[in-house]
């Protein structure tokens, strides 16, 4: 009779082919709008993806708890994360390759990265 | 046939539990197929059955094509949790396997496992490939209830607003929750079609009571759920009002069946007092008669014998006094139960005590259903204003839709004013309205008065016992947040610190016995009791222990002089008993009354009694009609 709600995806999930991936740290959401204070930097995220979509560009975020498979599907991020464990978080990823650790990255950095990406 | 719904709702205490089963144990007497389902965390459907039931559904001994089963959100929470984690813990190192599993214990986790379960029933095929004809749903108190019931729209809203935006729910990635949310439409669904579902409230004929019902109903239907009946219990049979406190309120219980009659347009039945406990099928079978086919209840029910026993249970009044009065420093009382077993009462009688004493005492509320102004007989606001009439008493509400309000408006406003694009705000204001907005912003308000110097002395009259146990153990969870977030080295933030800061001072105050007082209100039954131990046992978890327990609606011995009010009487005694040998604190005990509590002369009058007068049996003090 149980059928579980998934609270994660747990199923195999296709290949994605996002420009931008955000693995992101713990958190309460990922607005940064539901804790004690408000995380001005988690704003900033929220308002840079907007920015990124707007440009038509695919933006995922994944969390350990919700997205673990995209975790363990990306090697250089299980590294990481094996090697550094928390410190590695956020992992920033740019068409399939790591472009910053343990920060998030400026707007700049990402539109670098994508332009060089393409070139 | 279709299988049928019967949702019971109601507070604890009101019957709502024996009146689920009587029907459970006559429907299953005519031959239909039946499943009565508790999601009360304090549920005592094993008790009424007299036999051991659990997180399964449970053959009942007696009662052929009977069956039971109680839900346990703590079990139900815990195999979602192993379930979710368990190719995890492979995978990941061990520290963030424990970041995971602390982030899955959250409430969110908490609700999704017993809603889950909870939908598994509803989930059931419209032909006759049903394993049950009537599915009895014991339902969880009000407040509980409703925010179960509203779920489902919520996620349905929050599933849709996911997918078109960046993929993301509090619950989980859009896609994998898409097959989730049909099952949740398809249980909504039955719940809104009046042939398959009705809705039975259990009240009993007093003012809180009916405010309650009247709000439950409201909440229900703006989900679009319509077929409501209602059970009016408690009322006091001719055999029972015999006796100058039990004639008053006979005639307290007509002025309110008037106005249920005027104010509540659904089907209504009634059910009388009874001179004892409802425990065994049995009784259940008697109830039955009494209910269903209108026997008489002092010739039906076979009530069980029960020995007085009231010598063991008076606590000296000096030890509540030193439990209540400031010591030194600053004395911070809070009133802990479910609602409607009086905590209003007892916070307003306590407050009003307090400042007779020369005490500069603030009294307030977070309950959203407060009737702080109807008991003081005087408006009670959203600022703190002093109470006319009563020297050194102040009085606030904390409104929590109000208090989202202007939370909402301050976060925006500073987000404007920090120069984020219009597009930026708008995603913002969206997030901001959530239920958790409500509960975050009720609880700074409450930080807010709860680290206010100035006063001698601050009674709260607290929320209904789940709410407020996850409104007290916020403080608790954000510090645990903050430290994560420093741990997960995420770049803290001056503001959190200070955030910190302010809610260890908290957490300080309410865990030191010196400083704070949680007093644990229950009426001497057997539910009310089972509540308030289960919510001492959570407050635990967080450090916070109570520090007196008071009972409420305590018939006084010199009332206990008719075999009906006797009979009643040493049933209280027992509970009374039971209540020292649980708790093992001191009791306080308010006496039932002939009329309802109201104005500043009765509460002080009831806080002499209650607090100062050491005798524990006493004859009426003045003309007010106070028995005691």
């Amino acid at each position: 009779m149980t059928q579980y709600i998934p609270l994660s995806d747990l199923l195999p999930s296709p290949a994605k082919t996002a420009d931008v991936e955000f693995f992101d740290p713990p958190m309460c959401c990922p607005t940064g709008l539901c804790g004690p204070t408000l995380d001005q930097t988690l704003l900033d995220v929220s308002e840079m993806i907007v920015s990124l979509q707007r440009d038509n560009l695919r933006v995922e975020r994944y969390q350990m708890t919700s997205h673990p498979n995209a975790f363990l599907a990306n090697t250089e991020v299980m590294k990481l994360v094996i090697e550094k464990q928390m410190a590695a978080l956020p992992i920033t990823v740019v068409r399939g390759k790591v472009i910053k650790v343990g920060a998030y990255p400026e707007l700049t950095e990402i539109k670098a990265k994508l332009n060089g990406a393409k070139a | 046939m279709t299988t049928q719904f019967i949702f019971f709702s109601g507070k604890g205490g009101v019957g709502k539990t024996s009146m689920a089963c009587a029907h459970a144990v006559r429907y299953a007497d005519e031959g239909k197929r039946t499943l009565i389902v508790t999601t009360d965390p304090a549920s005592n459907l094993a008790d009424v059955f007299e036999q051991g039931i659990g997180h399964q559904v449970t053959s009942i001994t007696g009662v052929p094509n009977l069956s039971a089963m109680e839900i346990d959100p703590d079990k139900a929470t815990q195999e979602y949790i192993d379930h979710a984690m368990a190719p995890l813990r492979a995978a990941f190192p061990p520290q963030m396997v424990q970041v995971m599993e602390e982030q899955m214990s959250g409430p969110c986790t908490a609700e999704v496992a017993a809603f889950d379960r909870f939908t598994d029933f509803l989930d059931v095929p419209a032909d006759n490939g049903g394993a049950f004809d009537v599915i009895i749903f014991d339902t969880a108190p009000t407040g509980h209830t409703i925010r179960l019931l509203e779920l489902p729209s919520e996620w349905s809203q929050s599933i849709d607003a996911a997918s078109a935006g960046s993929g993301q729910t509090c619950l989980g990635p859009a896609a994998a929750i898409q097959d989730a949310k049909h099952k949740y439409e398809r249980a909504l669904t039955a719940m809104r079609q009046s042939d398959q579902t009705a809705f039975v409230f259990v009240l009993h004929p007093e003012a809180i009571s009916i405010k309650e019902t009247r709000r439950a109903i409201a909440e229900l239907r703006k989900l679009d759920i319509a077929n409501f009946r209602l059970i009016i219990n408690g009322i006091i049979p001719p055999e029972g009002a015999q006796n100058p406190l039990f004639a008053a309120r006979t005639k307290m219980q007509a002025r309110y069946l008037a106005q249920i009659d005027a104010d509540l347009p659904y089907l209504k039945q009634r059910m009388s007092l009874l001179a004892g406990e409802i425990k065994g099928v049995e009784r259940l079978r008697q109830v039955g008669k009494i209910f269903f086919d209108g026997s008489s209840a002092a010739k039906t029910f076979k009530a069980e014998q029960v020995q007085p026993q009231a010598a063991l249970f008076a606590t000296p009044l000096k030890d509540v006094r030193a439990l209540l009065q400031p010591n030194g420093h600053r004395r911070t009382v809070f009133f802990a139960g479910k609602g409607g077993v009086g905590k209003t009462v007892a916070s307003c009688i306590t407050a009003v005590w307090l400042a007779r004493q020369g005490h500069k005492t603030l009294l307030l509320t977070t309950d959203p259903a407060a009737h702080l102004g109807d008991v003081l007989d005087s408006p009670v606001g959203d600022e703190v204003a002093p109470v006319s009439g009563q020297p050194n008493l102040w009085a606030v509400k904390i409104d929590p839709k109000a208090a989202a309000e202007t939370y909402k408006e301050r976060i925006l406003a500073d987000a404007r004013q920090r120069g984020r694009p219009e597009s930026a705000i708008k995603v913002m204001e969206e997030e901001l309205d959530s239920p958790c907005t409500e509960e975050m912003a009720a609880f700074d308000k409450f930080i807010e008065y709860a680290s206010q110097e100035g006063w001698q002395a601050v009674v709260f009259d607290t929320a209904p016992t789940g709410h407020t146990l996850r409104l007290l153990e916020l403080p608790v969870d954000w510090s645990t947040q903050l430290d994560v977030k420093i741990f997960a080295s995420v770049e803290t933030t001056a503001a959190d610190d200070v955030a910190k800061q302010r809610f260890g001072k908290v957490i300080e105050i309410m865990g030191d016995p010196e400083q704070s007082t949680f007093a644990f209100v229950m009426y001497p039954e057997a539910t009310p009791i089972l509540e308030a131990w289960r919510a001492a046992q959570e407050l635990g978890t967080v450090g916070i222990h109570p520090g007196l327990v008071v009972a409420n609606m305590v018939i006084p011995l010199g009332q206990a002089n008719t075999a009906f009010t006797l009979a009643r009487r040493n049933m209280q005694e027992k509970y009374l008993v039971e209540i020292a040998e649980r708790f093992q604190l001191p009791l306080a005990q308010i006496p039932l009354l002939s009329h309802e509590i109201k104005g500043l002369a009765m509460l002080a009058e009831l806080g002499e009694q209650i607090y100062q007068n050491d005798l524990t049996v006493k004859e009426p003090v003045t003309g007010v009609a106070i028995y005691g």
